[in-house]
């Protein structure tokens, strides 16, 4: 994507062409990305009609707002690391195994991709809570004479929102590890290097921009995440996203909705920003 | 893009065309069997009546919608019903209708206490104390005081995600008299709220979430609404609704400022507030009408059971509205999310 | 050997597997439940909630609704999402890299932050609860999946042809049409699907903009759990599922070819 050193007066215009059919397109984003942010921008530097920077120090200022913060990159990259490592053996698998079972395995990932997220999270807490379908099992089987405690709380929070996070880190993955020749597994083994050995010098590198990629879009998906939190977490796990629907459906209070979401953008920006150094921000998405 | 644009909005129209003959009333409420109750009893013989369409909309938190819609200058909504509280909000904040009360007869039967120049109330709803009978068998907790006392009543709980009326539970529980309650002491409030709050283990934020705990028995025992907590009873769960010092709160219908026809949404409220369609639908449902004529149309042992009915209105504490419409209320409701994070 | 030595990843994967697709098992059967609320295991089996959902006119017009909108959804977004794509394809000036991020910022965006802000945008226009303000959103929202789609179909694919189509006097437009889009045909599909799908079941947007006669399935849903829980959603959503699967199913009968990453 460099630029041509000479282009012909006719290329040059034609080029020229080809970006007007951008045009329809950008129209879009700017009146519904955009346009919505600016106003975004606008409104968390107002205060009662006057410009003000309160919305901005109350966030640097009350310590809920920073801790709210805090422990949303803390479920976030919680998230992301468990998604990785459920998501990792199964892109191995689907990369590995016959047509026919890699069409299967990804189909059962793309399963619970195109069920609403609002009823899956139902789903699990009929599966986690105190009478539910673990508890009885496991009481049934004598392996536990107390019900656990696995709904309404973080540890609910976290399965739901992996659950809805794997399948994001399992097609970039997929796609990095079926690019891999299986010979060069088997050129290391026949070397006589361990799996284990093969598996970290030669798969694991070679995946890596897959796993980076999938683990980014993980890792940002959490961070505004909100269904999910809200209501399997037994309103103790606060997120940013639910501060900011709080700010607008309970208080009214569009200023400080705004800063906060602003400032939830600057973060997700800077993360790409670092990545895309490593990693160009088209291949994350899944453009190239 | 301006030809799609075209296409999309002409496709949009056509689309949104159809019987537009009659008055239409776009009513906010909350869904649920209280609705499919008062579709058939009220809203179904309003429309006939009065030959308007009422398209409900059925959503749970009203008011920043409304809000927004009233101040972009054309409100959707013709009509909502909140709690008395976002009323007087809503009068505060300059966003409704003034209502004529020659249009709606049926009002006279509303005391006084829940009707004003904007807002007319509807129903009348407490918040108490639910008990698993499972989990309590005998001697069943009984006060706020013993809903905090973990060690004489162990067990899961419940309570809402927010300080109305939890501050109010809270000072009870701490020996605070009904009659003393307001103007409340926020900070003691507070202080009681920090004690019970490790041993809550669902902070609920939906009525139907606490209808699900009470039937699971996800909890043993958990602040709730009378009627989600008869809804579970109805449906089997092993559970007992304590009225005895319930929080009463009301909700009332009002008109959004701006909205189109007014009028015939104040007939719409008339037909609403009819004594006879109110006991029908308090019949089928647990709820408390405010035109109080209903009592006449009712089965007494039924009557017993709901708030609005005059001994469960007599041991319930009426929630003050003006106070938390007031500067120190919304200084209390903002507290709230600091103490969730703590 | 090799067999023996892959049984514990297949016993993870298998497990992994599992865990995806239990919650959703769980949900279909629940729909066919006969309880008031949502329990596990049903006791008695009943299509009640298949009832109450077919026969109840707020949710069929939600429905509509919800198809309406994803139909209008797909007509606008696959011909501007299409054109974009050919625009990234053949433009080589550096700017496209810029173009392209700045495209893709309803994936990169929060969705939170995109439906509060919106939502203030539309309330001050009145857009709030429309058809177009609907559509305009959902369309956005997927344009980076038509895109995505349409793009890699295009690097895949030999632009020699079209230019032997130009050398033969054909016009570029006709050329694309004629020659190009018959062979990227699949990937445009792929790209209608997912914005199809994606507009049908756009949650978080839809809670904060749709409304009143323009509610849709998502959001109507939300505000039903808000209201009461009962297995209705389930069943809805196992309606859902199936809509989708089929449209998969009938997508990749029509395109043989291997759809690969």
């Amino acid at each position: 994507m460099t630029d041509m050193p000479k282009l012909s007066a006719i290329e040059r215009t034609e080029q020229r062409s080809f970006l007007l059919l951008f045009l329809p397109a950008l129209i879009l984003v700017a009146l519904i990305i955009f346009a919505p942010l600016g106003k975004l921008v606008v409104q968390s530097f107002q205060d009662e009609g006057a410009f003000s920077l309160v919305h901005y120090k109350r966030i640097v200022t009350e310590r809920i707002y920073w801790s709210i913060f805090v422990d949303t990159l803390e479920v976030s990259l919680a998230v992301t690391a468990l998604s990785a490592l459920l998501g990792y053996p199964v892109a191995y698998a689907a990369a590995r195994a016959s047509r026919l079972w890699t069409g299967l395995i990804l189909a059962m990932v793309m399963l619970p991709f195109w069920t609403s997220v609002l009823v899956r999270t139902y789903g699990w807490l009929v599966i986690l809570q105190r009478r539910g379908i673990v508890n009885t099992t496991l009481m049934d089987l004598g392996i536990i004479s107390k019900p656990l405690e696995l709904s309404h709380n973080y540890t609910a929070v976290l399965i739901g929102m992996v659950h809805v996070m794997v399948p994001f880190i399992v097609f970039p993955l997929y796609a990095a590890l079926s690019k891999i020749p299986p010979e060069l597994a088997q050129a290391g083994n026949s070397l006589g290097g361990t799996r284990s050995y093969v598996f970290r010098r030669v798969i694991l590198p070679l995946s890596a921009p897959g796993l980076l990629a999938g683990a980014v879009l993980v890792f940002v998906l959490s961070l505004g995440f909100y269904l999910t939190p809200e209501l399997l977490g037994g309103g103790k796990t606060i997120m940013v996203s639910s501060l900011v629907e709080r700010n607008i459906e309970q208080y009214s209070r569009f200023g400080a909705a705004s800063s906060v979401a602003l400032s939830l953008l600057v973060i997700v920006l800077a993360i790409f920003w670092v990545v895309d150094r490593v990693l160009p921000v088209e291949k994350i998405i899944g453009v190239k | 893009m301006k030809l799609f644009n075209k296409i999309a909005l002409g496709t949009a129209l056509s689309l949104a065309a159809p019987a537009m003959a009659q008055d239409v009333v776009n009513y906010a409420t909350d869904g649920g069997t209280i609705l499919d109750v008062k579709q058939e009893y009220l809203i179904g013989p309003a429309e006939e009546k009065l030959g308007v369409d009422v398209v409900v909309d059925a959503m749970t938190s009203r008011f920043a919608p409304f809000k927004a819609q009233v101040l972009s200058g054309k409100p959707t909504w013709n009509l909502i019903d909140f709690s008395a509280g976002y009323g007087i909000r809503s009068q505060n904040e300059d966003l409704l209708e003034k209502l004529d009360y020659s249009l709606i007869p049926n009002a006279a039967g509303v005391p006084d206490a829940y009707k004003d120049d904007y807002t007319v109330g509807s129903t009348a709803y407490a918040t108490g104390l639910g008990y698993s009978t499972e989990a309590f068998p005998d001697n069943p907790p009984q006060t706020w005081a013993d809903f905090w006392d973990v060690e004489a009543f162990p067990g899961r709980r419940a309570m809402r995600n927010g300080p109305r009326p939890a501050l109010e539970l809270a000072l009870l529980a701490d020996g605070v008299a009904p009659e003393d309650l307001y103007p409340l002491d926020v900070e003691r409030a507070y202080d009681k709220m920090a004690e019970i709050k490790p041993h809550i283990d669902v902070w609920w934020s939906s009525g139907a979430e606490t209808t699900q705990l009470l039937y699971d028995q996800e909890v043993d025992l958990m602040q709730i609404w009378d009627g989600r907590a008869k809804n579970a009873i109805n449906e089997g769960a092993p559970a007992v609704f304590v009225w005895n010092n319930a929080i009463v709160e009301y909700a009332v219908f009002a008109i959004p400022k701006g909205s189109s026809h007014p009028e015939v949404t104040m007939k719409v409220i008339n037909e609403m507030l009819n004594p006879e369609g109110q006991a029908k639908w308090a019949s089928n449902y647990a709820t408390g009408p405010l035109n109080t004529n209903f009592a006449e149309f009712m089965d007494p042992e039924r009557l017993k059971e709901l708030p609005s009915a005059p001994e469960n209105l007599a041991i319930g504490i009426p929630l003050n509205n003006a106070w938390w419409a007031s500067e120190a209320g919304e200084e209390a409701e903002r507290r709230w999310l600091e103490f969730m994070q703590q | 050997m090799k067999k023996l030595q892959n049984l514990p990843l297949y016993g993870v994967v298998f497990a992994i597997l599992f865990f995806l697709v239990f919650p959703i098992i769980v949900v279909v059967i629940m729909s066919f439940s006969d309880s008031r609320f949502l329990t596990f295991p049903p006791k008695v089996f009943s299509l009640r909630w298949y009832e109450s959902y077919f026969l109840d006119p707020a949710w069929m017009r939600a429905t509509r609704n919800s198809f309406v909108l994803a139909i209008l959804t797909t007509i606008l977004v696959v011909p501007v999402g299409t054109a974009a794509a050919y625009g990234a394809h053949m433009c080589k000036m550096a700017i496209m890299r810029h173009m392209q991020l700045l495209l893709l910022s309803p994936v990169i965006v929060p969705v939170i932050i995109i439906a509060a802000g919106l939502y203030m945008v539309y309330a001050q226009v009145g857009l709030l609860a429309t058809k177009l303000g609907l559509v305009l959103a959902f369309a956005t929202m997927n344009l980076p999946y038509v895109f995505i789609s349409v793009l890699a179909g295009l690097r895949s694919y030999d632009m020699a042809q079209e230019d032997v189509a130009r050398s033969l006097g054909v016009s570029r437009l006709a050329a694309f049409m004629k020659v190009t889009l018959p062979q990227i045909r699949p990937s445009v599909m792929t790209g209608a699907l997912f914005a199809f799908i994606g507009a049908l079941d756009e949650t978080v947007i839809s809670i904060f903009i749709a409304g009143g006669e323009n509610q849709t399935l998502p959001s109507r849903m939300f505000m039903s759990l808000n209201d009461e829980i009962d297995p209705t959603i389930a069943s809805i959503s196992t309606v859902l599922i199936s809509v989708s699967f089929a449209l998969v199913i009938l997508m990749s009968l029509r395109s043989p070819k291997k759809a690969n990453g």
